[in-house]
């Protein structure tokens, strides 16, 4: 006999997580609800529903065959316009359980549903933390001992003060041992009102203390859930949870996301707590949420409310992300050793290495100290270089500009400026003018050359290390400057204390100096080579402005460069003339260097070409420029994707979409599986297009991402081959087939 | 030059990396994969194997009837009902039993015929299924939890009896039936709505 009044058919609500059904009861049996029926009725429905509340059906508490429950208020009176905490209360049988919101492989929630007087509610089931409980192969999520189940209770504002509140409760839940039974309670519960809030009712202030312990201490944002082949993989920031973790658990929200008997390992890894969980039935589905319950090596356990994203699947590609920090900075180190190789950086490299051969290999204290001051002044300009580089980008990030590792390269005055240098360099290397060797001791044919010099050749190696490390080092760099400041400040200096370290070591063993071939006449036949890759790092630097800016940028650098070789020219006419003359051709020399960077500033000005990268000839794989609404467009008529994230000035994107892409088996592929191949021109700042790096956790290109009809992206390597791009495409459909 | 040797340094690196990463799975039953074989022995002590069922479509219930979730759909008539739309419609309805010898639900051949008479209920055969393995298979969790698959032995079904998870008979009405919703699929030639749902009552006795 649940009562008169409450003549609604229970719902029976079948989400997980259920919760509470509100019914309303009059407030005080407001004689408006019953207009329309007999006078006659009235009186004795009000009685019968007096005696509902007051009869033994509403006990409390209510002892079934397994479970003692009780409907307890924290305070004895409330006031109108306050809230008061009410605790369900289950003394459970021992070896017997009830169960949390999500209760595992099999079980219930329990259930309430309130019967209050109007204007009164009750808020939500607030969960305290469950445990595991292993039933065979499989686990629940649960209570035993004690269940304590929070809600608030509120008062409108104009409750008449002294008029008590009655609530009832009708609530079902179900408990198990080996076996389950379904059992159900319902409880009348009273409160006094009063002006003000009523002492805390010192009978029930242990079971609420302990309850508001169990519950969550906090939520914690920012975890990202990947689908790994492996299973999945929960990435939780760890700066909320307590040091010395000693045990980790998470607990699904839902039904579906993962396995709740399997095992779940865990580690710290980047300032992230790490956990390796069995992909449950509907984990692509259902709500990536949870309760992550940790303890410490005192015993103190703490649980966090974890919502988290989902993120693409550390793949191939992207697996030096999990490594760890030592080892990202053993990469760094090698990473700017191989810098040393580029043909932007081994010119300048290889002069250096010739100027200790021919004049600082000598014998004797002073010839030695002059060796080391010179390296290390070397290393020291790299590293200034790049510390500089680094605090400006992650200064740019923490002011939320929307920047990348190669972000300068998307600026063309930059470029510009890049491609003077280039020149200058090639001109000086060739021996078509000498300003190297005072400036930058290029030629390093004196054997001081200064530490001065030696500080901005390092500066000078780093500075054209850089575009090279855009296309090459992208996603390490990329990497490094997501984490905070030390780490990714560590990583960008051992980068370049691998680009300082040959030269470092040739110059501190002077051993080493003598597996240098001989000076003699090839030194300069050498030299003159290494203009070469200058001026193809110009003429290339040339063809991005033409894709950023289109033909007026080029007219710009151009011109830029004439008036720089004419600047050249003068310098060197200068040293020849008389003092007057000399400062006349000074003059003149800055303000043509002053026309050529006028020129290169203005490009900032031209905007790029409609249609830049692609779509030039036939060669090439048709595509179609990338946009978030062509990619959802195509994904919802359930066609497959491919999207290349690529930039003029990215050597790997090119060379990739050469060997890997613009061939005639992709081709063929493409159009047999109906692929649409999206390109995204990151050549100029694009902020839809480092917005979609940044879901990839990445801030560089390239980045290739193949779609399947259906199933999670998949994120393919940064360095591509046709098998790559092939197995990737094919995979996708039959795994589509394959479900149906 | 350069770049290609660096590209082949930067393969290194990357396959180094991929060696660094692990691991395969444990193969749990998928829907759109060739649903799990099993062999089982019924309560007249014929064996049955998905390999003789080939061109049925069959619906496999994982039952317990003492559960309070089981007893919600046989007292109220439900599975029955059910149980005969799916004989009509030409399915093989098994009933698989996994509760170990001891457990709750665990019954002689005798004891599980004359559950099947005194309800009134009609599958094909009820599976002894006494060593729990076919359950395993199949990822069996709960009772009741349903399976269907379909003519070529494909499973296009796993989840709950329907979207009420509870053990009141008054739940039966209203509720969508998971199991009626793909039949009706199937008969029409569509893919299947849901495929996976939450497989809701006891756990299975294993």
């Amino acid at each position: 006999m649940t009562g008169a009044m409450v003549s609604t058919p229970r719902k029976s609500p079948h989400t997980d997580g259920m919760i509470a059904i509100h019914e309303r009861l009059p407030r005080r049996f407001n004689p408006r609800r019953q207009r329309g029926m007999a006078i006659g009725t009235i009186s004795p429905l009000l009685l019968f529903a007096c005696l509902a509340w007051l009869s033994p059906t509403s006990a409390n508490p209510v002892t079934t065959e397994h479970v003692t429950a009780r409907l307890v208020a924290e305070r004895t009176e409330m006031a109108p316009g306050e809230t008061v905490d009410l605790a369900l209360v289950l003394e459970i049988e021992p070896g017997w359980h009830t169960y949390w919101r999500n209760p595992g492989d099999s079980g219930d929630s329990p259930r309430v549903s309130w019967s209050l007087p109007e204007g009164v509610e009750v808020g939500p089931l607030r969960w305290t933390r469950p445990e595991l409980i292993p039933v065979g192969p499989l686990a629940n999520y649960g209570y035993s001992g004690r269940a304590v189940h929070l809600f608030a209770l509120s008062l409108p504002e104009d409750w008449p003060i002294g008029e008590p509140v009655r609530i009832r409760a009708d609530a079902d839940w179900l408990v198990c041992e080996a076996h389950c039974i379904p059992e159900s309670g319902t409880f009348g519960l009273t409160v006094a009102t009063a002006l003000g809030p009523g002492p805390i009712d010192p009978a029930q202030a242990e079971v609420f203390a302990s309850a508001r312990g169990d519950l969550a201490d906090g939520t914690i944002e920012g975890a990202v859930l990947r689908t790994e082949a492996a299973g999945l993989s929960l990435d939780i920031p760890a700066d909320l949870l307590p040091a010395g973790l000693d045990e980790a658990w998470f607990f699904a929200g839902s039904w579906g996301l993962i396995e709740h008997a399997a095992a779940q390992s865990w580690r710290l890894v980047d300032g992230d707590l790490r956990i390796q969980l069995t992909a449950g039935p509907a984990a692509a589905q259902v709500d990536p949420e949870g309760l992550l319950v940790v303890s410490d090596r005192q015993g103190g356990v703490r649980s966090y409310e974890v919502a988290a994203v989902r993120g693409p699947p550390l793949l191939e590609g992207d697996a030096q992300r999990s490594i760890s920090l030592p080892l990202a900075l053993v990469f760094a180190l090698l990473g700017g050793l191989i810098l040393n190789l580029m043909p932007c950086v081994f010119p300048i490299l290889a002069m250096k290495a010739l100027s200790l051969v021919k004049g600082l290999a000598g014998e004797g204290p002073g010839a030695a100290r002059a060796r080391v001051l010179h390296g290390v002044a070397y290393t020291a300009g790299v590293l200034v270089f790049f510390a500089a580089l680094a605090g400006l980008l992650l200064a740019l990030r923490s002011g939320g500009a929307a920047v990348g590792w190669g972000f300068q390269l998307q600026y063309p005055p930059f470029v510009v400026l890049m491609a003077y240098v280039f020149l200058v360099i090639g001109l000086s290397l060739s021996g078509a003018i000498t300003v190297g060797r005072r400036l930058m001791s290029l030629g390093g044919t004196r054997s001081g050359g200064g530490t001065l010099g030696a500080f901005g050749t390092g500066a000078l190696a780093a500075l054209v290390a850089a575009p090279c490390t855009a296309p090459f080092m992208g996603a390490a760099l990329g990497y490094a400057v997501t984490l905070t400041w030390p780490p990714a400040l560590a990583i960008m200096l051992t980068l370049g204390f691998g680009l300082a370290l040959p030269f470092l070591l040739l110059s501190l063993v002077p051993q080493l100096a003598r597996w240098l071939p001989k000076p003699g006449p090839w030194m300069e036949t050498l030299k003159q080579v290494l203009a070469f890759p200058m001026f193809a790092a110009a003429a290339w630097l040339v063809w991005v402005l033409s894709v950023q800016t289109g033909p007026r940028g080029v007219a710009s650098v151009l011109a830029g460069s004439v008036l720089v070789a004419f600047a050249l020219w003068l310098r060197e006419r200068a040293q020849h003339l008389r003092p007057g003359q000399r400062r006349l051709a000074l003059a003149m020399l800055l303000a043509t260097l002053g026309g050529a960077a006028y020129l290169g500033v203005a490009t900032v000005r031209l905007s790029a070409p409609a249609q830049s990268l692609g779509a030039e000839t036939g060669r090439q794989l048709p595509s179609e420029p990338y946009s978030p609404e062509r990619l959802a467009a195509a994904r919802a008529e359930l066609r497959p994707v491919f999207v290349n994230m690529t930039a003029a000035w990215c050597i790997t994107c090119l060379v990739n979409e050469r060997v890997a892409l613009d061939t005639a088996g992709v081709k063929g592929l493409f159009s047999a599986a109906d692929v649409l191949y999206l390109k995204g021109d990151w050549t100029n700042r694009d902020p839809a297009i480092t917005r979609y790096l940044a879901e990839y956790e990445r801030n560089g290109v390239p980045l290739y991402v193949f779609y399947p009809v259906n199933g999670e992206p998949k994120v393919l390597p940064q360095i591509l081959t046709e098998d790559i791009v092939q197995g990737a495409v094919r995979q996708g459909p039959m795994a589509s087939s394959r479900s149906h | 030059m350069t770049a290609s040797c660096l590209k082949a340094a930067a393969l290194g690196v990357v396959a180094l990396a991929a060696a660094l990463t692990v691991g395969p799975t444990a193969a749990a039953p998928k829907v759109g994969a060739p649903a799990p074989d099993f062999s089982v022995l019924d309560t007249k002590g014929e064996t049955w194997s998905l390999g003789q069922l080939a061109g049925k479509q069959v619906i496999l219930e994982w039952t317990n009837h003492d559960c309070p979730f089981v007893r919600k759909h046989y007292e109220s008539g439900n599975m029955q009902a059910l149980q005969k739309e799916a004989g009509d419609a030409g399915y093989i309805w098994l009933s698989v039993i996994s509760s170990a010898p001891g457990k709750q639900g665990h019954v002689t051949p005798a004891e599980a015929d004359a559950l099947t008479e005194s309800r009134d209920a009609t599958p094909t055969a009820v599976l002894l299924d006494t060593s729990g393995a076919m359950g395993r298979a199949y990822d069996a969790k709960t009772t009741p939890h349903m399976y269907v698959i379909d003519a070529s032995g494909t499973l296009v079904y796993m989840g709950g009896i329907d979207d009420r998870p509870t053990t009141k008979q008054a739940d039966v009405e209203g509720a969508s039936n998971f199991v009626r919703l793909v039949m009706a699929d199937l008969a029409a030639g569509n893919p299947v709505a849901n495929p996976v749902t939450r497989p809701y009552g006891c756990s299975v006795k294993y």
